[in-house]
């Protein structure tokens, strides 16, 4: 085994030639798109929707499209909007920024689509906000939930629909920190999500009296959680607060549950996406937020779950979570703000979400929701929940343990982080 | 001091293990038939999902295999997967060497278009027959839960899956260093024509070697799968860090990648306690530093490219 021939510069030089085929080969395909030909001479409305279908988002993304997907389908089945068809195009964003610019660009500039739809990742998400920016192009962040999406990194064409890092943690922190113990250590994914949410949460742990005895940054795409479970265990605090997403968040939880750490100290992870629970719910622990149940007893509910489920029979997730529900609502209410407004024009379109609200039972939450102005946030109902100790069926994964008032867990610094340019600053169009 | 560094310093011993065993296959194929599979990520998923269709339980296959197989201990269907699944691995991997006989003594980017190709389809068939969720591969009592020492609740399971990656890394040494068949087999790659002069079937030499690397690339994937959780691009996350192995090792060199793996594991390990954002960058700095200074890796041997 001494001896080879393969040089190790051909190895390198072949090897990078296959990365950046990968690369390549992703962006440029496979697209989906979906023709709807609209009756008459009237052209169709083009939505583009900027999903992750792989990387540490890979199965958010795809979720989040199949929220939006069904609100498209069902505006189609009513004669579209404005009298047109719907269409939408998808690619892979590949939860990498330099990804979604690309595949934003493409869209507007080549795919004349007047909306783009989709995020999970915060840095795709304010990568694809610099080119919606650049033209006018209204952007829709459906599941980035990082503070900076709506402080300093919004925009007047950028509307976020996910609760975000602060929401949460002001729905659990106070409690905690009077209830648990006044020791936190912020565990936290190190990007601009995990930042800005462990800053958050570390404002509120010590403006309630608590102390952070550590932060500890997490690089993305870490599998091996030990050393940090090592660490936590020295430091020993009272709670353990938790910015970890996507991948990252499902082998730590399968590791503190090998472990055997849920208990002590107590757990609270920021936001559980559904995609990240589905699969493994046997791992899941602590208190975390979120927006959307499918068990919530509410009206609509049921009926959401049913047309979603005959959608999506052969899905690889049977029910929807809170992705797919921010996919869904964002979607609709877009739609719904183009008819408003009766136009396209995507001065008119801002101008009906500036405006936005929303009954509790049109958002099947607990109470009314509406858009900030300011930042261009949806302010709503935001859920506690933790791991149901009686599910009812094997989709019940979740026993919701309290509700927030959207008022009650506002992000207050982000009106004062947010400068939205004038409308006049907008580049304007009409599809 | 010592004390609390002690329990870091143990847990890289383990990562490093644990990056060995990754590594190994890889490691195997590209200094005994000087190809690159870069298919090895795909084949260490396919092992973890064939160990979850063997093992079963809820929330994977229900019972696949049928309830009367279901119903004995968990620990004799795990020992079944142990052996099992990468048996059936090492059968694909045939396939996969068979395909590649065609780019023998050509440029190795045919080689490498090959396994990436090969890759793609392993990790689409497996979105295709288990779909895009996660599952858990379930293990026996024995092994799972975790044991106090200093004070600090430890793992059983990573210490018996770096028990597991020893025992690997001896058995892979005695067969190369100590075996008729390690001779012959590194006789294969010094000097191929000499090999066959002697009456020896490289072509089934090379399918043995090419389907113990796939074999022990399984064995990767059903050891980590516990720990890494089991999804159909589980494979990216071993090809990278076995790939940097290899070329920090030394390609070529056996105890030059276990030495890197350790290495590797150690400053994870440490980085990952003292100063946790450079815990996954820390290890291509070190690659960065090595190949600076040594471009052939650690243990690599000198080539006629360095002159």
């Amino acid at each position: 085994m001494s001896k080879f021939k393969t040089s190790r510069r051909g190895l390198l030089k072949g090897s990078a030639s296959i990365a950046a085929l990968a690369g390549t080969a992703a962006f440029f395909g496979p697209w989906r798109h979906t023709h709807v030909y609209a009756q008459g001479q009237k052209k169709p409305v083009k939505i583009g929707f900027t999903c992750d279908a792989s990387g540490q988002y890979g199965n958010s993304g795809q979720d989040d499209l199949r929220g939006a997907r069904l609100a498209i389908d069902e505006f189609n089945a009513k004669g579209g909007v404005l009298g047109r068809k719907i269409e939408w195009i998808t690619a892979d964003t590949e939860t990498t920024p330099a990804t979604g610019s690309r595949v934003a660009e493409r869209f507007i500039t080549r795919e004349d689509c007047g909306f783009l739809i989709g995020a999970v990742h915060s840095g795709v998400a304010n990568a694809i906000t610099q080119v919606a920016a650049k033209y006018g192009t209204i952007y829709l962040n459906t599941n980035s939930s990082a503070p900076s999406e709506a402080g300093e990194n919004c925009s007047r064409v950028k509307f976020v629909w996910d609760g975000n890092g602060t929401n949460f943690a002001k729905a659990t922190v106070k409690n905690a920190v009077q209830s648990v113990g006044k020791n936190w250590l912020l565990l936290t994914n190190d990007y601009v999500w995990g930042h800005t949410t462990s800053n958050a949460t570390k404002a509120l742990v010590e403006s309630n009296g608590g102390k952070v005895v550590d932060n500890l940054l997490v690089p993305q795409n870490t599998r091996d959680f030990t050393a940090y479970l090592l660490k936590v265990q020295q430091s020993k605090p009272d709670v353990v607060a938790t910015a970890i997403g996507g991948d990252d968040i499902k082998a730590l939880r399968t590791q503190v549950a090998q472990l055997k750490l849920e208990g002590k100290p107590a757990w609270i992870n920021n936001q559980q996406d559904w995609p990240d629970i589905w699969g493994a719910p046997e791992s899941l622990f602590g208190v975390f937020g979120t927006t959307w149940y499918h068990k919530l007893q509410l009206p609509g509910v049921e009926q959401f779950l049913k047309r979603w489920q005959a959608s999506y029979k052969d899905g690889p997730i049977p029910v929807p979570g809170n992705v797919s529900y921010n996919g869904y609502m964002a979607t609709k209410e877009l739609l719904r703000a183009i008819e408003r407004a009766g136009s396209t024009n995507n001065i008119a379109v801002i101008k009906q979400l500036e405006g936005l609200k929303v009954s509790a039972t049109d958002r099947m939450q607990h109470y009314d929701a509406f858009m900030d102005p300011v930042t261009h946030q949806m302010q709503q109902t935001i859920y506690l929940a933790r791991r149901n100790p009686k599910p009812a069926d094997n989709s019940d994964y979740y026993e919701i343990v309290s509700w927030s008032e959207p008022k009650s867990v506002i992000d207050d610094a982000a009106a004062a982080k947010c400068k939205l340019v004038a409308y006049d600053q907008v580049p304007t169009f009409e599809l | 001091m010592f004390f609390d560094l002690l329990p870091h310093l143990l847990n890289g011993l383990t990562l490093g293990l644990l990056f060995a065993l990754v590594a190994l296959g890889f490691m195997l194929i590209v200094g005994l038939m000087e190809q690159i599979n870069l298919a090895h990520g795909s084949l260490f998923a396919l092992g973890a999902y064939f160990a979850l269709v063997i093992v079963g339980g809820e929330n994977s296959f229900g019972h696949l295999l049928g309830p009367a197989w279901h119903s004995i201990p968990l620990g004799l269907r795990y020992t079944t997967a142990l052996v099992v699944a990468p048996i059936a691995v090492a059968v694909v991997g045939m396939g996969v060497e068979l395909l590649m006989r065609r780019t023998y003594g050509k440029d190795p980017l045919f080689g490498l278009l090959l396994t990436f190709g090969a890759a793609m389809v392993l990790e689409e068939a497996i979105r295709g027959l288990w779909g895009t969720r996660d599952y858990v591969l379930q293990t026996p009592s024995a092994v799972s839960g975790g044991f106090i020492f200093q004070d600090l609740i430890w793992s059983t399971y990573r210490f018996y899956a770096a028990g597991i990656a020893a025992a690997a890394i001896g058995l892979v040494w005695l067969l190369i260093e100590k075996t008729p068949y390690g001779a012959v087999i590194k006789a294969g790659a010094h000097d191929n024509e000499m090999v066959r002069a002697l009456g020896i079937n490289l072509s089934r030499l090379r399918l043995f070697v090419f389907a113990f690397g796939t074999l022990l690339a399984a064995i990767a994937g059903i050891i980590l799968a516990p720990i890494w959780g089991i999804r159909p691009h589980m494979g990216v996350d071993a090809v990278v860090p076995a790939f940097l192995v290899i070329v920090l090792g030394g390609i070529g060199s056996f105890w030059g990648a276990v030495i890197a793996a350790l290495l590797c594991g150690m400053l994870v390990g440490l980085a990952g306690a003292y100063a946790s954002e450079w815990s996954l960058l820390s290890i291509y700095i070190l690659l960065i530093l090595v190949t600076t200074v040594r471009a052939r890796g650690l243990f690599g041997k000198k080539s006629l490219l360095e002159a």
